[in-house]
């Protein structure tokens, strides 16, 4: 039931919001500053006035053009190959009969578990044995491998595909294909859109496995690019903290312009069980 | 009841995906750079800062070779760093022409990847009479390969603040300052408690426990591991000397309590809350940037008790490198006396070339930021000292398990010296397989 | 809806129309047998290459010493790298620290999201900007976000400290106190991921249909028991979701703990105390370069959760034949 908000209700979102956005605000405030600025006792709690020179070394010196450009298109093709393979396949999971179908959900969970540093050897001997390295490719195929994908589209098709609608278009004769394209996807859309700002923002901050794969002066992503920053034995703060703003500002301006498609899309996506 | 949607942005998606997938493995093909030209791009991959870029020495190279392009890349962590190059090299793939090794990886990489790795020490313009015969030894191979050319050294001071020394009550002139501690480093210690008794309110004489023990661990011959290789810290009297002396900074209260090249550490020189700390030549800029305007002339520079080494670095150039012959002759130049001089005049970091520390650059060099010290005569007067230090390949991850485990738990969670040095042992022995 | 096409029709028309239907059906069968597999072949074929293979050539190492120094030479071990797991106490403190980080930061997150979501229920200004405000911590990478934690958590200098210092309380070292560097390394978590539960629980909690709460006032259930015997169990399969969700992220937490660590990397503390069996992992193969070792650790913790899920799985089954 919905109640109308007492201000109870909304000291206690304040305080929430104040909570989630302080810490972005202060990064930016961070990123203003100097080092000893940083230092001073209490901490500064306003923007200085290095910020543009700040963003404008770590623009620089992190290759960011490049770096930013790099990243829209390994999370895009990430996130957009992602969602595909993850809803054929969780559409085949969740409706469909098929032998071994058990044998293979559970292997699919189970990679779900597999912990994702120790692939990173084997990993990279495979790519340069297919002399990927320093590629996009050699980030954007194996992240296509998204077990957690394909677990979510099946667990929202489950409900949020009747039996009776495939059938309902069987009957009328439509084939394999047709159904997945008039009755899968129109059904799981919700559920796709949220996958796909999922995976985009898991390729985005992803850096474990492109800082082995890539490098600064090939194809660099952001996260990769960040790692250059800092200047060695001299590591300056502000510049280090602008430089995570650079790589975050994106993400958040998308966040702040699409908000609201974004937020329907996740309550409409949540999986329901 | 057939469901009809909006198609064509389901089609319009899908193109995408099938677009984007052709495209990816295309926008990736940029990597190889060679310029139409038909000059040669040199790639030269790093850790931290080296500085050859901002000391110029990259487009002094360039005037003189018009057909080079020279290209670097920086990874800010040896942490990363190491790792990425390691996993490079086993497979072949993804090195850059020629590659920074830190001193301590450099036993690592010369007992296991030098089948993997050119060998520099017959490169033509190379003569081994210009280095250090420690550091050359330490890159070369038991067949005599010389896989790793010195790039810096890092003979140490320490050093201190004249403001806050003369507030406790203790010289301030750098001769009598290293008189104070000269020889032994029981006397820094003692120097500490003086400190301790009059000092001012807010201040610490030293940094951390685990600085004065990689110092002191920096100035003997024989640390981790014997002549035969063998790891031998933990019966080693040196070590556990070593242990006991920096343990008793943290025990005896003359510690800040920081770990060093965290934000905290660089906070504290803004702040100015310790009076001294050991200082390898490499670290005078760091502390120059983190201390800032405000210290300047208050940081000076005074021999440290006794000599010693800590880090410095090496290049390589993996025989899978693109541009082999022309990365040799760059690492060679690079490495050459003359560039080092001119390296440590620009950036401070001191060379590992011994033909170097003659040159006016180097003997006579004074630092504008510590009230003008003779930090050439200071720091070659050190590398002359310095030990000639037996390295095995797991000496990273001994040196780090004492200090980021074993000393950082006494000095911050108050544990006795004998707890962390046990909590040492165990995290080292199961670290090295033993 | 048209189920055939028999319309009345002469002989001729009526075999070609028993023909298309034969056709049709065998078609139909043809389809329902092997599409499935077209649907999922996608997925496994580059789940085979990069899924698979990495995932078998670390059960292989597992059985091995190996080293990052020499992939190539392996040599057999049998299941040593296991045997000597169950003595090993940096691996159960790495497990206990996985669980008590895990709790810490998963307990908290889903509740406080339940009850954000719960005051975003009501009828409310601005509802839009607090739901995009609570999303866009998520948006933030794990590095960028510790980033500014590990500054916000100084012990000198650090913002949090100063303000307990305004109450009287501390320094607190969060670095390296036992439970105050689990903690803070939790709250990395919570900020990153509670706005975004928040949210799937305020769609849940929007499916919850009127009548069950009117039914409920009117047996005069206050605001607090309606929440808790109506909304609560309503959202019971989204709340098993986002447990099973946060649980598997928890036991893999990784990014965090390495980075809140500053330059110790992947110790997890002076005395390992947020070293995570992720971070553990990843200073055997990493630091340590034993991926022999590393390997081990990864099919421990792989199985430790398969345990896991099967215990759920059967206790959910005895409780769905029991209750």
């Amino acid at each position: 039931m919905r109640v109308r908000a007492g201000r109870m209700t909304y000291a206690v979102l304040i305080v929430f919001t104040v909570l989630s956005l302080f810490p972005l605000v202060w990064t930016a405030i961070a990123a203003s500053g100097t080092n000893g600025r940083l230092a001073r006792t209490p901490p500064p709690f306003w923007f200085g006035g290095n910020l543009p020179k700040n963003l404008g070394i770590a623009w620089t010196d992190a290759n960011m053009g490049v770096a930013l450009l790099n990243t829209v298109i390994v999370a895009g093709t990430v996130a957009a190959g992602t969602v595909l393979f993850s809803t054929l396949a969780g559409f085949a999971f969740a409706k469909l009969r098929f032998r071994f179908k058990n044998v293979l959900l559970l292997l699919v969970i189970g990679t779900m578990m597999v912990p994702p540093q120790l692939s990173v050897v084997p990993l990279f001997m495979l790519i340069a044995e297919l002399s990927w390295t320093d590629q996009l490719q050699s980030v954007v195929l194996p992240a296509l491998v998204s077990a957690f994908g394909v677990f979510f589209m099946r667990q929202y098709l489950l409900e949020a595909l009747p039996v009776e609608l495939l059938e309902a278009a069987r009957v009328d004769g439509a084939s394999g294909l047709r159904v997945v394209w008039h009755v899968v996807f129109p059904a799981a859309r919700p559920a796709m859109a949220v996958l796909a700002m999922l995976t985009f923002v898991m390729a985005w901050n992803d850096f474990f496995w492109p800082i082995i794969a890539l490098t600064q002066n090939g194809s660099p992503t952001v996260q990769v690019a960040l790692t250059g920053l800092g200047r060695g034995y001299i590591p300056d703060q502000s510049v280090i903290m602008a430089g995570a703003l650079l790589g975050t500002l994106p993400l958040l301006l998308v966040f702040v312009a699409f908000g609201r498609q974004i937020v329907g899309g996740i309550m409409q996506g949540a999986v329901k069980g | 009841m057939r469901t009809h949607t909006r198609v064509p942005r389901t089609r319009a998606l899908l193109l995408a995906a099938a677009v984007a997938l052709g495209a990816a493995p295309a926008a990736g093909c940029a990597a190889d750079r060679d310029g139409d030209d038909g000059r040669t791009t040199i790639s030269v991959g790093l850790f931290g800062s080296f500085g050859f870029k901002e000391a110029g020495l990259y487009d002094e190279y360039m005037r003189l070779h018009k057909d080079v392009v020279i290209e670097q890349t920086s990874i800010q962590r040896n942490e990363n760093y190491y790792p990425q190059l390691l996993t490079h090299l086993v497979s072949d793939s993804g090195l850059a022409d020629i590659q920074a090794v830190e001193a301590i990886n450099i036993a690592e990489i010369t007992a296991t990847q030098a089948h993997r790795l050119e060998d520099l020490g017959t490169a033509p313009g190379v003569r081994k009479d210009d280095f250090l015969p420690w550091k050359w030894a330490q890159a070369t191979t038991k067949d005599g390969r010389t896989v790793g050319l010195g790039t810096d050294i890092g003979p140490q001071a320490i050093c201190y603040r004249k403001d806050l020394f003369a507030r406790a009550g203790l010289p301030t002139d750098r001769e009598a300052v290293g008189r104070l501690w000269a020889g032994d480093w029981r006397a820094y210690l003692e120097t500490g408690k003086r400190y301790r008794a009059k000092a001012p309110a807010g201040t610490a004489f030293t940094d951390s426990a685990s600085g004065v023990l990689a110092a002191i661990t920096g100035s003997s011959a024989r640390r981790f591991y014997d002549e035969d290789g063998t790891v031998v810290y933990k019966r080693n009297p040196a070590v556990r000397e070593a242990w006991d002396i920096a343990a008793s900074f943290a025990t005896e209260n003359l510690t800040a309590r920081l770990q060093q090249f965290t934000p905290a550490w660089d906070q504290a020189y803004a702040n100015a809350t310790f009076a001294t700390v050991s200082c390898p030549a490499w670290m005078l800029g760091y502390i120059e940037d983190k201390a800032g305007a405000a210290g300047r002339d208050r940081w000076d520079v005074a021999a440290a008790p006794r000599p010693g080494n800590w880090g410095g670095s090496f290049l390589v150039v993996p025989r899978s490198a693109k541009h082999r012959a022309e990365a040799v002759r760059l690492a060679a130049w690079l490495t050459a006396p003359e560039q080092q001089a001119k390296l440590f005049q620009r950036r401070g970091s001191f060379p590992s070339a011994s033909a170097a520390h003659a040159l006016p650059a180097v003997s006579g060099a004074r630092h504008p930021y510590f009230n003008d010290a003779p930090t050439g005569r200071i720091y070659t007067r050190a590398a002359q000292g310095v030990p000639v230090t037996i390295l095995g390949p797991k000496d990273l991850v001994i040196a780090q398990n004492l200090a980021d485990v074993g000393m950082l738990q006494v000095d911050q969670r108050g544990r006795s010296p004998e707890a962390g040095w046990d909590a040492a042992v165990r995290t080292i022995d199961n670290a090295l397989d033993l | 809806m048209a189920s055939g096409t028999t319309t009345a029709g002469g002989a001729p028309l009526r075999q070609d129309a028993a023909g298309e239907r034969r056709w049709r059906a065998r078609r139909h069968r043809w389809d329902v047998r092997w599409s499935p597999y077209a649907y999922i072949a996608p997925f496994f074929v580059f789940f085979a290459a990069f899924g698979l293979v990495p995932l078998l050539y670390t059960a292989w190492a597992s059985l091995h010493r190996v080293e990052l120094t020499a992939p190539a030479d392996m040599e057999w071990v049998g299941l040593r790298n296991f045997s000597r797991l169950v003595a090993d106490e940096f691996f159960w403190n790495a497990l206990k620290n996985t669980v008590t980080i895990g709790l810490l930061s998963t307990v908290p997150q889903l509740l406080i999201a339940l009850g954000v979501a719960h005051l975003l229920h009501g009828r409310l200004r601005g509802s839009m900007f607090f739901r995009v405000v609570a999303l866009t911590p998520y948006a933030t990478s794990v590095a960028a976000a510790t980033l500014v934690f590990v500054l916000l958590f100084g012990r000198d200098y650090g913002m949090v400290n100063w303000a307990l210092g305004l109450a009287g309380i501390g320094p607190v070292n969060w670095q390296n106190g036992a439970w105050a560097s689990q903690f803070a390394v939790s709250t990395i978590v919570i900020w990153r991921w509670t706005g975004y539960n928040a949210l799937i629980y305020l769609a849940a909690m929007q499916s919850i249909p009127d009548e069950l709460y009117e039914s409920a006032a009117l047996d005069g259930a206050s605001r607090w028991r309606q929440f808790v015997h109506v909304t609560v169990p309503s959202l019971r399969p989204t709340i098993l979701f986002t447990i099973v969700v946060s649980t598997i992220g928890a036991t893999q937490l990784f990014g965090e703990p390495l980075l809140f660590n500053g330059s110790a990397g992947a110790t997890g503390g002076s005395d390992h105390q947020f070293q995570t069996l992720g971070l553990y992992l990843y200073e055997q193969g990493w630091v340590n370069l034993h991926l022999g070792r590393a390997s081990a650790i990864a099919w421990a913790m792989f199985l430790i959760l398969v345990l896991l899920g099967t215990a759920a799985g059967l206790i959910n089954a005895y409780r769905r034949r029991t209750g």
